[in-house]
Parts: structure tokens; C-alpha cells; sequence
């Protein structure tokens, strides 16, 4: 029975207090380790469609009469539109629509950053529709951009700021035997996303149909409804297949009410895509940081004092995300004090990307807890270890299960190896291996729901209105109905991302499809299989349980489950599932460990990573194929943010510079290092009927620590700023050896 | 837009000439290049290797497995691009790429584009110039141009022969442009010269498709000599005479790491092709 609660919600770290409907999750969680169908390796149940090309994605939905939309940009970081003829665009050949700033409210005619939204056209092809927007003549008055984050905070242009304190840091730096002070840099990435952001918009009569790439139907419905004054349920939002997120398709987008507006105004529908330069310059990214941070610590390694100032260059719009979180988090020491600054500039928004803040501040973290280690001649694993703690130490709750410690103990072997990683240094090529800790949000919550559909031909249908955003879910929630129902694999099929044929599903961001949806799903399928027991028991006159598709009598004696609901004729068993409520009291968290191997070439700089060993804790892995390639695509994007990504920008002008993929540089193939995973694999006995936390973003948060030790336990050269090119490289480099020649000893 | 596909160069009349495409395409829907009709020379530029003569309409990816190819130029040309854009681009096209300067690429008003200042020099500079970067710090991005000045290439044009360093000119107040190439002249074969023993070394910021950051070419003739080339360290393909020319460099405040980059491949380079 549904209940309200009143309950703290946790979005990537952001917290709300807020009212949630919830229901109860009265099933008992299946015992640990491989069952018939959950803990086993499966295929991704759209592979083939997928490498088939059968699979649709929004770029793919081609629907009659469609246009496509081009939108006019502010070239400038800061400027003011002081003319702009829309009458010449709109007579242009094949235009169909157009509209202007202040039409809509995403577009304006004082623009906060370059690539703003100003005005856009839809016409029957796409250069059209660019041509037109080059008729239209935009005149500017440009202004002077704010684009340093200091200065930002300097003058109080600021998307908040956070205090935290706990203890006393400037009495634990006091009772220290020995403090490391060090900032870190961290740089601005884009998702770039296979997919770039886009929309399809068609109206039928007074109901608008949005067909968007995105994480989250029912938000993007919501957002939609709300800025065309409709009732939501006159949204229809729909995205079956996705070409990749990582955050930046959390919400509708400038883009989808773009292509609304047009749609409505034309009466056709309106395709709005931003090009592959629009995506570099203005989709969202993972802001730069600046990290200034002291640690202290007694001659045993016990942690006295961590302190930090946290600087966020958050862009013109987006969230000041959590950078000082692992501070907080991560160890027992009694006197931590953060404040962090989100810095407003005349930059692209940021959007969330893959644990927003944590990445970041993880990288300052555990780099600097290396140089303490350093300092005080102690192993680096030994230090973590030392200073874990069984509690949150914000608060002193417990947590609903951590197995960070088992971590530790699984990543010692792993960590031994060190000794024939840098034995196998050369003259010129130097070898080591460096260590990570990890810890995240990813407990998933109530509201969301599945329906199970249950009929005469024996197949289930799970039926939900969630996404699956490339990482896989689709065939998660197939394996956790099979295995409830009793069902083979094959005999379950999953129908998702409509708003208009399944429940409301939480957004995929923050590690929670899989902790929200699974619980659900499962609960979904134990009902219609207790309704097909009961259909069984009225038809044997026994009691009946099901197994590999049959139905199973207490003797032992086997019946095909066919020929029971063979019976069904056009009648079908629905059963329907709801996310229970989180553990009350508890932190629901993940935690892992990561091992980098690194080879520096201490001549060029070249850094090539040889291998990652990835230990995480996020309870039961109901997919372990799937569940690894989360792990590979994590580390494979973590080591893009350390070694070769970053946004340039023109220092004057604050125009972006990298805007296509020859310039803004991803890992190829040929970067990816050995990546060996291990999961924990322990169901949190205190969470949903399930066990299971989410598995998206932890992989990728410790990479860039890792790394930057590695290269410390290979060269004794410090790096402190991402990425790690040639250029930081050969710098850090340089500065170990005059450490070294005057007299300091390197930090190995 | 037009396109012919001429089958003899008196056919071929004016236009822009299209190889592989690799690199015209990018630049006329950016809007660097305009064109009316475009040419595609497929049909006029020979392709192949026959003994010490390369078609200029070879691609990349035919280099790299044909037989009888010196081995800097070789590594070049597998070190260059992706497999699908080696497969498409020809040496000939190649040789004729224009720099990656991000200014330059999104149409700053910069020196190469007929302005009046160069603007990575004050600005984001870190993939630029070391050599001769005073009027523009561009740096030229083919690695198979630095094989082939290593390795003492000639090219056939259909108007003159000519040793391929000559192909390149530094921009300067009154001309911009960095190739000597004439208004419908077309490069139509290359022809290497014996060496003794040759290597490419190229230094990028990922394991594979990535232009030059530094490129060294290196080549042993049959005297005795080794040239060397650069790439990716001036406007244009860099040839010199030996490591001590690396003291001569201009770095920017940005690409002072260049140097030492290049110092190391340099020596590496040359000890590799010593006898």
C-alpha cells in the first residue's frame, strides 16, 4: 500500500528534503552469488538489433514531413544583439518557420556565453535552414567576458558557496606530524557523446510528441509541458534507443523547445540536432577546477586535518557539483573543513558528467593523501587503510554496506606487483603503479515503477517507461524478471522509453537505473508469478512452484508451463511493481579501488597507461558482462580526462577553440590499457528487495588519481594538473630533479 | 556546386581540385575554401607504386603495405590519420594539407588568412610553432611531407619538376601562402631516390590519429649523410641540418616542451638510421 514520507532525496550529491509516495518491498532478497539468470553473464538482449542498424535512435526517426531546424549562436563569450533581421531568414528558400529572442525563453538577445541561443529556423533541409540564418545579419555589441574563476569569486559572481566544518583543522594541522599542501587543476571535458543532443517534435492536435535523446522521459515531459502551458500527460516523450549521455541529457535542452516552438509554428514536425561543433562549443561539460588543499596526519598515518578550498568555473548556467564530497567522505579524520565556490562565467554551461565533482575532487584527494604518504614514508595502500572508517564520518551513521575494506585486501595483490612493474624501468623509460580509493552516491529511491505483462503465448513482457541509455538496463531488468518468474532469458522481453505506454521511471544519472528500477521490476514479476501460481493451483489442485520455464510440483513431478497458460486465451496476467522505500538512517554508498601501471618515457613525456586493475563495491552485479564493459567504458573515459581531453579556449576572448574531434582528443582503441575487473558482488542486505547499487559512475572516479600516482611511484615527478600531456609531463619531470638537486629528496 | 570527373587533364579545365576529399570536404562546408565546381582528379592523377616512382594519387593506406617503400615514409604514412582516412586521402593530397591552427580553422581574420596579426602567438599556442613562427605560428601538420624532404623526394607536376622542399614557401607580407603550387598545376608523381636506411619518430597526444606534435624523419644515404626533417614545428615542413639546429628554435612561452621533444626524437632518429 502506497504511503507518504517525508525524506531526504540525493540527486549526485545534491540533497532535497522532499514528500515521496512510496510502497512498501516485502519480498526478501535472493540469496548471494549466481542464481538461474541474475549473477550470470548475458548478452545485451538488443545486441543484435543494435549491430543490426534495427535499432532506432532519435537521429534515425525520420517521420513525414519533417524539417529541420538550424539555430543562430552568439559568437561572442559576452555579448548584446542589437539587430537582427528575421524577415530576410524568413523569406529565404525553403524556410517554414522561424523564431526570434524573446519568443521563446531559451532565447535571448543578451547572451551569457558563446553558442547561446538566439534565434532559429526550420526549413525543408538543413543548409536551408543555415542559409537562412546567414541572411538574417546579426549585429553585436560585444562585451567584456569574465573568465577567470578567482576572479569570479573576487567579485562575488558567484552559483553559491558551501561551508562545511567538522572538529577543528586549524588544531588537527597543529597536532600533525606532518602536512602536505598542494592545488590542483583540473580541466574543462565534454561528453561527446557518440549521439549529439537532438529532438524530433510533432503536435497532433493539442498533444505534442518529443522524440529526444535523453536520460530522463518523464523530466523532459514535465519541462516541456510546463514551458508549453500543457498538462503533462499531453507530452508524449520517447527514446528507445540512446547514442550515450553522461549527464549532459539530463533535461529537455534549449534544443527540444527549439524544435517545439518551430513544429508548432510550421505545423509539421521539426528535427533540431546540434552539429558536432555545436557540441563541443556549447552541450554542457565538466567544469574546470581549482583545488587548494592541505592535509595533516600523525607519524603512524592517522589523518588530523583535511582541509580545502574549492574552486568551481561552473560556466554561465549548471551547478556548483560536489568537488569537496571525497574530502568529506572518504576518511576517518576528525577535523575537515571545505568551502567551495561555484564560479559564474561567460563560459558554456556545465551539465553533470559522470559523478560531477567526485572525479575531480578525488583526483586532489587521493593525490595529495600520495604525497602525505610520501612525506611520512609510509605505503600508500597501508595509509588508506589506516585511516578507513566503519561509519560516515559526516555524521556518524552507518552505512548500509561497505566493503571498502575487502577492496583493499582484493586490490594487495594487484598492488604487489609493483615491485616488477618498476623493475621493468628502463634508462629512459620508468614504470610504476599507483592506488585510488573511490566512494559515490548510487543507492538509487522510490518513485519508480514496471509493470510485468504475462500471456497465453508464455512469454513475459516487462513494460516501463525508463530508459536505457547505453548502459544496458534493458537486458538488467529482463534477467531480474526471468529469474523471478522462473522464466528462461529468452522468454522475457523488455518495452521501454515512452512515456505513453509504461510507468514513471527515475532519471538515469547518479548510478540509480539499476537500484531503482531493478527492485521495482522484481516486485513486478513476483506478482504476476503469484498470480500464475494461484491459476495453477486451481488447475493441478496443488501446489505448484516454477523453474526453467516449468511448473514444478512438490514430488518432483514437472509440467510445461504452456500448457497452464495456454489457457489465458486473450486474457492476461499483469503484474505491477513499485521501488520501495530507502533503509531509514542509513548512507547508501558505493566504494572501490583502482590500481594504475604507467611507463613514462622521461625524455618526451609520453605517458602510456599499461593496465588498470578496478576493485568496486556496489552490491549485487546482476549482469557481470554488462557490469564489466560499465567498468571498461569508465576507465576508458577516465583516461581521456587525465591524459589527452581538454576545452581550449582564446585566453582574450573566451571563445572555444576545440570544436571538433581531430582537436578535442578522446582515447582511440589503441590507448586502452589491460583493464582487469572485479566486482565485490555482496548484496546490501539493508537495500530493496535486490541488494543492488548502481555501477555508471564509480568506475570512472578514481582513474585520474590513480594514474598521477603511478607516475609518481615511476618518476617522483608530481603531476597536479589535468590533463597530463607532454608539456605537464616534462614539467613535473623538471621539477623532481630540481628538488632533487637541491638537495630535497623525490618523493619516492 | 558542380563536380566533374574528368577523365585527361585538357578535360579537366578550372575548378577545385578533390582527391580522397579528406581534406577539401572539411574545409568548403567550414567555408575555408569556395568553390563553384569541383574537380575530382581521380581520373587524371596516376596511382601505384612502380619501382622508385609513386602515382601521386596513391592513398595512405596502399603505402603502408606496398613493397619497396623506404621505411620512414612507411611509418608516416601508418602513424598518420585513422584506417578509413588513409584509405581515402592520397600522398599527393597530402602534401598539400593545410595547417590544423585551431584560429586558422575557425576563420579568424589571421595573418594566413590575409589579417594583420598572428593570433596564436598571443593567444592558445600550445600545438604551434617553434621554427620560424615570427610572421605566423602555424605548424604543418603532414607526416609524410617530413619523410619525403628526409628522404630527398622529387615531384612531377604537369608543369615542372621540382625537389619537394621547393613545393613549400614560408608566408610572408605579400604572399600567405605556404605551397609554390600554381593556380591548376596538379602533382602527379613522386620519385624517391636510394637511401641506406630511413625512420619516422612522431610524438603525439594519443596512441594513434593524431597529427604531429613533433614528427622526426630521418634518412641514411649512400654517402654516408643523414637528413633530417620535422614536422609539426613550423609553418611549414622543417629540414635541418643537425641536433645542434634545435638551439636556433623560437619556442612560443607555450611550445618551449617542443624543443626538448624534439631533441630526444632527434637523436633517436639519428642513431636509428646510423650505420
Amino acid at each position: 500500500m502506497a504511503r507518504l514520507i517525508r525524506t531526504e532525496k540525493e540527486v549526485e550529491g545534491r540533497y532535497e528534503e522532499v514528500w515521496l509516495l512510496v510502497e512498501e518491498d516485502s519480498l526478501d532478497q535472493w540469496p548471494a552469488g549466481p542464481l538461474a539468470v541474475v549473477g550470470r553473464p548475458s548478452e545485451r538482449v538488443d545486441g543484435r538489433a543494435r549491430a543490426r542498424g534495427e535499432a532506432v535512435f532519435t537521429a534515425d526517426v525520420r517521420l513525414p514531413g519533417l524539417l529541420q531546424a538550424a539555430v543562430l549562436r552568439s559568437p561572442f563569450a559576452r555579448a548584446r544583439l542589437r539587430r537582427l533581421d528575421l524577415d530576410a531568414a524568413r523569406a529565404a528558400p525553403g524556410v517554414r518557420a522561424v523564431v526570434g529572442p524573446g519568443e521563446l525563453d531559451v532565447l535571448t538577445r543578451d547572451c551569457g556565453y558563446e553558442g547561446a541561443p538566439v534565434a532559429a529556423v526550420c526549413a525543408e533541409t538543413h543548409e536551408q535552414a543555415r542559409r537562412a540564418l546567414a541572411l538574417a545579419r546579426p549585429e553585436w555589441q560585444e562585451l567584456e567576458p569574465l573568465l577567470d574563476p578567482d576572479e569570479a569569486v573576487r567579485r562575488g559572481e558567484l552559483h553559491g558557496r558551501r561551508e562545511y566544518e567538522r572538529g577543528d583543522l586549524e588544531q588537527g594541522l597543529a597536532d600533525a606530524d606532518a602536512v602536505v599542501e598542494a592545488t590542483y587543476r583540473t580541466q574543462t571535458v565534454l561528453h561527446n557523446a557518440l549521439e549529439t543532443h537532438q529532438s524530433v517534435c510533432r503536435w497532433i492536435g493539442e498533444s505534442l510528441e518529443v522524440f529526444i535523446s535523453t536520460q530522463y522521459v518523464w523530466g523532459v515531459r514535465d519541462e516541456v509541458a510546463q514551458a508549453f502551458g500543457l498538462p503533462a500527460d499531453r507530452v508524449r516523450v520517447v527514446c528507445e534507443y540512446m547514442g550515450g549521455g553522461f549527464g549532459a541529457k539530463n533535461g529537455a535542452g534549449d534544443y527540444t523547445l527549439v524544435a517545439a516552438e518551430l513544429a508548432r509554428r510550421a505545423g509539421r514536425p521539426v528535427r533540431c540536432a546540434l552539429t558536432r561543433r555545436e557540441e563541443n562549443l556549447c552541450a554542457g561539460n565538466r567544469n574546470a577546477t581549482i583545488q587548494r588543499l592541505v592535509a595533516g596526519a600523525r607519524a603512524d598515518g592517522a589523518l588530523t586535518a583535511l582541509g580545502g578550498e574549492f574552486v568551481n568555473a561552473v560556466g554561465f548556467s549548471g551547478w556548483s557539483a560536489m568537488t569537496e564530497g571525497p574530502m568529506q567522505m572518504l576518511y576517518a579524520c576528525p577535523n575537515v573543513r571545505t568551502t567551495t565556490f561555484g564560479a559564474r562565467l561567460n563560459l558554456p554551461p556545465m551539465k553533470a558528467f559522470r559523478a560531477p565533482g567526485f572525479v575531480e575532487g578525488t583526483f586532489g584527494l587521493e593525490c595529495l593523501l600520495d604525497e602525505l604518504a610520501a612525506r611520512l614514508d609510509l605505503d600508500p595502500l597501508e595509509l588508506r587503510r589506516r585511516n578507513h572508517t566503519a561509519v560516515d564520518p559526516r555524521d556518524e551513521r552507518s552505512y548500509s554496506s561497505k566493503h571498502l575494506a575487502e577492496c583493499y585486501r582484493r586490490a594487495e595483490r594487484h598492488w604487489q606487483r609493483r615491485h616488477d612493474v618498476r623493475a621493468r624501468s628502463t634508462a629512459t623509460v620508468k614504470r610504476g603503479v599507483g592506488m585510488a580509493s573511490q566512494v559515490w552516491f548510487g543507492g538509487g529511491g522510490p518513485p519508480s515503477y514496471a509493470w510485468v505483462r504475462v500471456g497465453a503465448d508464455g512469454r513475459a513482457t516487462v513494460v516501463t517507461a525508463t530508459q536505457d541509455i547505453g548502459t544496458g538496463i534493458k537486458t538488467t531488468l529482463a534477467q531480474i524478471a526471468a529469474e523471478e518468474l522462473g522464466f528462461p532469458l529468452e522468454r522475457v522481453s523488455v518495452v521501454l522509453g515512452d512515456t505513453a505506454r509504461g510507468p514513471y521511471s527515475t532519471l538515469s544519472a547518479g548510478s540509480s537505473t539499476t537500484p531503482s528500477m531493478g527492485p521495482a521490476t522484481r516486485s513486478a514479476a513476483a506478482e504476476a508469478k503469484r498470480q500464475i501460481l494461484d491459476l495453477a493451483a486451481q488447475r493441478y489442485g496443488e501446489a505448484l512452484r516454477i523453474e526453467n520455464g516449468e511448473l514444478v510440483a512438490a514430488d518432483g513431478t514437472r509440467r510445461p508451463l504452456d500448457g497452464l497458460l495456454e489457457l489465458l486465451g486473450e486474457g492476461q496476467i499483469l503484474g505491477t511493481g513499485a521501488r520501495g522505500p530507502n533503509p531509514t538512517g542509513l548512507e547508501v554508498l558505493t566504494f572501490g579501488v583502482q590500481l594504475a601501471e604507467v611507463a613514462v618515457d622521461v625524455e618526451t613525456g609520453e605517458v602510456c597507461v599499461e593496465r588498470v586493475a578496478a576493485i568496486h563495491d556496489v552490491g549485487r552485479v546482476v549482469n557481470p558482462l554488462g557490469a564489466s564493459s560499465q567498468v571498461e567504458g569508465g576507465i576508458i573515459q577516465g583516461l581521456g580526462h587525465t591524459l589527452s581531453e581538454q576545452r581550449l579556449l582564446d585566453p582574450a576572448t573566451g571563445r572555444v577553440l576545440t570544436r571538433t574531434l581531430d582537436a578535442y582528443k578522446l582515447p582511440t582503441i589503441a590507448d586502452v590499457p589491460e583493464i582487469v575487473c572485479e566486482l565485490i558482488d555482496q548484496p546490501d542486505a539493508q537495500l530493496t528487495n535486490l541488494g543492488s547499487k548502481g555501477l555508471g559512475e564509480p568506475p570512472i572516479v578514481p582513474v585520474a588519481a590513480a594514474i598521477a600516482n603511478a607516475i609518481r611511484d615511476a618518476t617522483g615527478a608530481e603531476v597536479r594538473e589535468l590533463p597530463i600531456t607532454r608539456e605537464e609531463m616534462l614539467r613535473a619531470l623538471a621539477a623532481a630533479r630540481e628538488r632533487e638537486r637541491r638537495g630535497a629528496p623525490a618523493a619516492v | 556546386m558542380e563536380l566533374l570527373r574528368p577523365s585527361s587533364l585538357a578535360e579537366a579545365g578550372e575548378g577545385l581540385f578533390l582527391h580522397g576529399g579528406t581534406e577539401v570536404v572539411p574545409l568548403l562546408r567550414d567555408g575555408i575554401l569556395r568553390a563553384d565546381r569541383l574537380v575530382d582528379v581521380r581520373g587524371i592523377v596516376p596511382a601505384g607504386v612502380r619501382g622508385s616512382v609513386i602515382g601521386a594519387g596513391t592513398s595512405l593506406a596502399e603505402l603502408e603495405s606496398a613493397s619497396g617503400i623506404p621505411d620512414a615514409l612507411r611509418e608516416a604514412c601508418r602513424l598518420a590519420a585513422s584506417p578509413q582516412l588513409r584509405n581515402m586521402g592520397s600522398i599527393g593530397g597530402n602534401l598539400l594539407q593545410s595547417t590544423r591552427c585551431w584560429y586558422w580553422r575557425l576563420r579568424y581574420p589571421c595573418r594566413l588568412h590575409g589579417g594583420d596579426r598572428c593570433h596564436a602567438r598571443d593567444g592558445e599556442h600550445r600545438e604551434h610553432a617553434i621554427f620560424a613562427n615570427d610572421f605566423c605560428a602555424s605548424a604543418h601538420p603532414s607526416d609524410v611531407a617530413a619523410a619525403l624532404v628526409a628522404l630527398g623526394a622529387r615531384l612531377r607536376t604537369t608543369r615542372r619538376e621540382l625537389a619537394v622542399e621547393e613545393l613549400y614557401r614560408l608566408p610572408d607580407e605579400a604572399d600567405r601562402r605556404t605551397t609554390t603550387l600554381e593556380p591548376g598545376e596538379l602533382i602527379l608523381e613522386l620519385e624517391l631516390p636510394p637511401v641506406e636506411a630511413s625512420v619516422y619518430l612522431k610524438a603525439m597526444d594519443r596512441r594513434r590519429w593524431s597529427f604531429p606534435q613533433v614528427g622526426v624523419a630521418a634518412a641514411r644515404t649512400a654517402d654516408g649523410a643523414t637528413r633530417l626533417a620535422l614536422a609539426g614545428v613550423a609553418p611549414i615542413p622543417w629540414p635541418i641540418g643537425g641536433p645542434a639546429e634545435l638551439d636556433a628554435a623560437t619556442p612560443l612561452p607555450r611550445t618551449a616542451w617542443k624543443v626538448a621533444v624534439a631533441r630526444t626524437l632527434v637523436r633517436r632518429a639519428a642513431a636509428a638510421v646510423a650505420a
